[in-house]
Formats: C-alpha cells, sequence, structure tokens
C-alpha cells in the first residue's frame, strides 16, 4: 500500500500546480492533456512491462496494491499521470506569459524570441538567488544537519536531501514569501537592494511565490514519508512559520513578540525536524538546550528589529521594537541571550561550553543599552557584526559538537 | 557491464528532439520555457524516485543490460535518463496534441474568435512549413 500513498501524495501536488499553472488555459489544453495521457498510459504498459521483465528494477511486494497491467504495477501509471497534469500546465503558463506582452496576438518566430528578453520572468532566478540571502543560508541547514548527524551518527540520503532543503529551498520560501510582501516597508528602506535582502520588482511577486512552492512542497513531501508520523507536526509548525511570518492576512512578523517567536521557529524548527526524523529520545539536556537556542533566535530578531524602527513605522508596520521601542527592545534581547548561556550552564557537560558563546552577543548589543528611537538606525553597525559573529558561533559549536561527539561513541 | 538500456533510452530521447525539432514543439518553440520545464520535471521526478527508494519501495535490478553505475543506493545512473525521456516524451505528446487539435479547429472553420484567442500555439510551424 505504501507505494500508493506515495503517488498520491506527488499525483496531487502535481494536479494541484498543474490547475493552478494552467488557469485560463482553455478547454483545449486539457484536451490535450488527455490525449497525451491516453498515449502515454499504452507506452507505459508496453514499456514498463519490457523493463520489468528485463529486471531493470523490482519492487518490494510488501509496498504495493497487487493489482498490475502487464507486468506494470497499477501505482507506476501515476508516474505519467503527474507529469502530465503538471509540467503542460508548468509551459502554458510560461509561454503565455510571453504572449500576453505581444498584445495577446499571434507571434512570428522572430517576435517570440524578441519577446524573451523582456517576458515578465526575466530575473527572476538571481532575483531568486539573492532573495534567499545565501549569507544566511547555513544558519538553516546547520541546525538540521547538526541534529541529525549527532542522533543517526551516519551520513544518509535524508540527512543529504534534508541538509539541501533548509540550504537552498527553505530560505527561498522564507525570504522570497518575506520580500513580496514587505515590498511597500521595503521600498522605503535604503538598507534593501543588497546582502540584506532583494527589492523585488512587483511583475516577479507572484512568480516569486510560485517558485517557493514549487521548490519547497517536494522536499517536505519526502522529508515526511522518510522521517514518518513523528517528523509531520515539527516539519507543519516549520513550513507554517515560513509562511505566516510574513503572508498577508497572517502576518506574524507585525504581531509584537510573536514576531520574534516566529522568527526564532524559522532556526530552530529545522534542528527540531532533524531530532524527529532521526528518532532522537527527548531528554531534559536536550530540551534545555532546544530553549536556549530559541531565546537566542528571539533575541537575534528583536535586535535585528531595531535598526528598522524608522522604516517600519513610516510604512505603519508594527514589530517588537516599534512597539517597545528601542531602548527596552535591546534590553529584551541581552536579557534573553543571558538567559540562553546561563540555560546552557544547565546541560549535560560539554553543552555548559556554548554558554561562553553567548558572551560576544552580550556585549556586541549591550553598547546599545541606552540606545533612544532616533539613534536606533546606527544599530546596524552592530546588526552587520552580528551577521558575522554567527560564523565564529558555528564555528566555537562545532568545535563544542566534536568534543561531544568523541565524549559519546 | 551492460550498455544496452542507456543506449536505447538516449536513443528514445534523440527521437524525441526529432520529432520537437520537426514540429518545433517544446525545445524548438520556446528554449527556456521548455529547460524550465525539464529542469522542474526531473526535480520532481527525482524527489519521488528518492522518496520511494528511500521507503524501501523501489529496488534495483540485476540486469545485465544496464550499466550496473549508481548514484546512490538503489538509484543508478539510467535513471535520470529515464526521467528525462518521459519529460520529453510527455512534452512532445502534448505540445502534438495541442498544435493537431488546433490544426483541426482551423478546418472545421470553428477559427474566429476562438482561432486569435488560440495565440501563438502552433502558429510557428506552420507558418515555416508555408514559407
Amino acid at each position: 500500500m505504501t507505494y500508493l500513498w506515495l503517488a498520491l501524495a506527488f499525483v496531487v501536488a502535481s494536479a494541484v500546480a498543474g490547475v493552478a499553472f494552467a488557469r485560463g488555459a482553455g478547454r483545449r489544453h486539457w484536451q490535450a492533456t488527455g490525449i497525451a495521457f491516453a498515449a502515454l498510459a499504452v507506452l507505459t504498459a508496453v514499456f514498463d512491462s519490457v523493463m520489468i521483465g528485463m529486471e531493470l528494477f523490482h519492487y518490494d511486494s510488501q509496498h504495493l496494491l497487487g493489482a498490475s497491467i502487464g507486468l506494470a504495477p497499477v501505482e507506476d501509471f501515476a508516474y505519467p499521470l503527474a507529469g502530465v497534469l503538471a509540467l503542460p500546465g508548468l509551459w502554458a503558463w510560461m509561454t503565455r506569459r510571453r504572449r500576453t506582452l505581444d498584445g495577446g496576438h499571434p507571434t512570428t518566430p522572430h517576435a517570440d524570441a524578441k519577446a524573451g528578453s523582456t517576458d515578465g520572468l526575466t530575473g527572476l532566478l538571481p532575483q531568486a538567488f539573492v532573495a534567499s540571502r545565501p549569507i544566511s543560508w547555513i544558519n538553516t541547514a546547520y541546525p538540521f544537519a547538526a541534529a541529525m548527524l549527532l542522533t543517526t551518527r551516519e551520513v544518509d540520503w535524508v540527512l543529504i536531501v534534508g541538509t539541501f532543503y533548509f540550504l537552498v529551498p527553505y530560505n527561498l520560501a522564507m525570504y522570497g514569501i518575506n520580500d513580496v510582501f514587505d515590498y511597500a516597508s521595503d521600498l522605503k528602506n535604503p538598507r534593501k537592494g543588497g546582502i540584506e535582502g532583494a527589492l523585488l520588482a512587483p511583475r516577479l511577486h507572484r512568480p516569486m511565490l510560485w517558485l517557493a512552492a514549487v521548490t519547497n512542497v517536494p522536499f517536505l513531501v519526502v522529508l515526511a514519508a522518510a522521517g514518518g508520523p513523528a517528523s509531520w507536526l515539527p516539519l507543519l509548525v516549520s513550513a507554517f512559520a515560513v509562511v505566516a511570518y510574513s503572508a498577508a492576512g497572517l502576518r506574524f512578523k507585525e504581531r509584537p513578540v510573536l514576531d520574534s517567536i516566529t522568527s526564532s521557529t524559522h532556526f530552530v524548527s529545522p534542528a527540531v525536524v532533524g531530532l524527529a526524523i532521526a528518532g532522537a529520545t527527548v531528554t531534559p539536556g536536550l530540551v534545555i538546550l532546544l530553549a536556549a537556542f530559541f531565546m537566542w533566535g528571539m533575541a537575534a530578531h528583536a535586535f535585528g528589529a531595531v535598526q528598522d524602527i524608522e522604516p517600519d513605522r513610516q510604512a505603519d508596520i508594527a514589530s517588537i521594537a516599534t512597539v517597545f521601542g528601542a531602548r527596552r527592545t535591546v534590553r529584551t534581547a541581552v536579557v534573553l541571550w543571558l538567559l540562553a548561556g546561563l540555560a546552557m550552564l544547565a546541560t549535560p557537560w560539554s553543552g555548559p561550553l556554548a554558554a561562553l558563546i553567548a558572551i560576544p552577543y552580550i556585549v556586541n548589543c549591550a553598547r546599545w543599552w541606552n540606545v533612544t528611537d532616533t539613534t536606533a538606525a546606527r544599530t546596524n553597525v552592530a546588526w552587520r557584526r552580528f551577521i558575522w559573529l554567527n560564523y565564529g558561533s558555528g564555528f566555537l559549536v562545532t568545535l563544542i559538537l566534536i568534543l561531544q561527539w568523541s565524549l559519546t561513541s | 557491464m551492460g550498455v544496452i538500456y542507456l543506449a536505447s533510452l538516449l536513443a528514445g530521447i534523440v527521437c524525441m528532439l526529432l520529432l520537437d525539432h520537426r514540429f518545433r514543439l517544446f525545445f524548438w518553440h520556446d528554449a527556456k520555457a521548455a529547460t524550465v520545464v525539464t529542469a522542474v520535471g526531473l526535480a520532481f521526478f527525482l524527489a519521488w524516485d528518492i522518496a520511494g527508494i528511500g521507503l524501501g519501495i523501489f529496488l534495483r535490478g540485476e540486469s545485465a543490460i544496464a550499466t550496473g553505475i549508481l548514484f546512490a543506493p538503489e538509484l543508478p545512473l539510467e535513471e535520470p535518463v529515464f526521467l528525462l525521456f518521459l519529460i520529453l516524451c510527455t512534452m512532445v505528446l502534448f505540445t502534438g496534441a495541442r498544435e493537431v487539435l488546433a490544426r483541426a479547429a482551423d478546418r472545421k472553420g470553428t477559427g474566429g474568435a476562438s482561432a486569435a484567442a488560440r495565440s501563438s500555439h502552433g502558429k510557428p510551424a506552420r507558418e515555416r512549413e508555408n514559407a
């Protein structure tokens, strides 16, 4: 039965994507889809049987329904079905975009080629790359990889796939969605357009959201399948936090305190997902460690929001910093980092070593203990230092994890 | 180690590309869009394969006609090539079917508004043949 569920997950995902992409493509699109599937089904019945007969691959029979056409198990027909549902839709969407640019008139191949350079998707991939904040990729992939590796003690395919997911697609979704829905405030913020985020052209907003969806959903399905039911809640929370942070309607980033909590979830949830997939045992030490990490993340978010107080207020965007004010926010961040460090002292050896890592953050931030709302923008200096501080901390955390590894193996 | 399977797949891919070229269906219709569709399709199907392998459903065969070269456990070299063929086959069938449907509609004279709205699908190929 397992193959059926796996196939259903992928077919449903591709059907949803296909229908969304093909919206407005007309009746003929679906007629052609039907013809293509009929032909593919015949080809599948013939060639799948030949390939299975030639022993190119086989199946674990306990995962199959048992019904087959020729030698091909019925579940195999899900492959051409998913392909024919999703791919023509994506094709119709991409080619339609360029046609509407020519006013809907049938185009000559020459005009078609010329439209290609100015069509609606030009620059999407470079923008997506910048939007995903490559400098911060490691911040989400590392917690996942470290948590999983330390639990399973081996590099398997789930570790590789999951690390890649939290390295790129996850960040593309998180920051891409953010840049789409923050366009208004980013316009007023001179800081945007570099390593701290792209200023995303409105014509790329919808494509960016689609790109985030199609690059994330397959990975989430695969990780959920690999991790089993224990991983579903952490994956759900993780994906929800990514969307809820900035998407219209939810906008957790505009709900003071909830904004810091959600932001921290972005960094802690990959670790929880890693632990869940690896089947880690929940110990008090592990819970304290995750709590300390969570406080560290909340402090990082709160402190980062201080520099944006002015542009955020101008754009009527609330954050923990616009509501608390610069001074109280900075002090809250210092206290949270302090608590995170103290919490690490309560973890089993070699965890207490990590308490030292809190110190540079506290020093970097405490300088702004008496900051005012008018001088808040200057904390950008400390924020830039913070980005590099994270690399240093990552190095120290790695050393501690190696020590931990050698102590426990 | 056998190369028959791999060679057959590559031959199939070449055939699909020849059809594509002849009727300007996919890569020869819009190379950029075709590249994106192919890349997305390949990533999608590979994720599916890997999930199936991870769940212990898909197992590689020990066929004499396969190279036996593996990318990962149970994931032979031939698999992504097969997936590429499947994608090309799907898209050539779809774009071809659309083309045929469009021509049939033209011939029946049901053109009019629908022909204008139909846009460029199928147009370039016909124009080229008439030229």
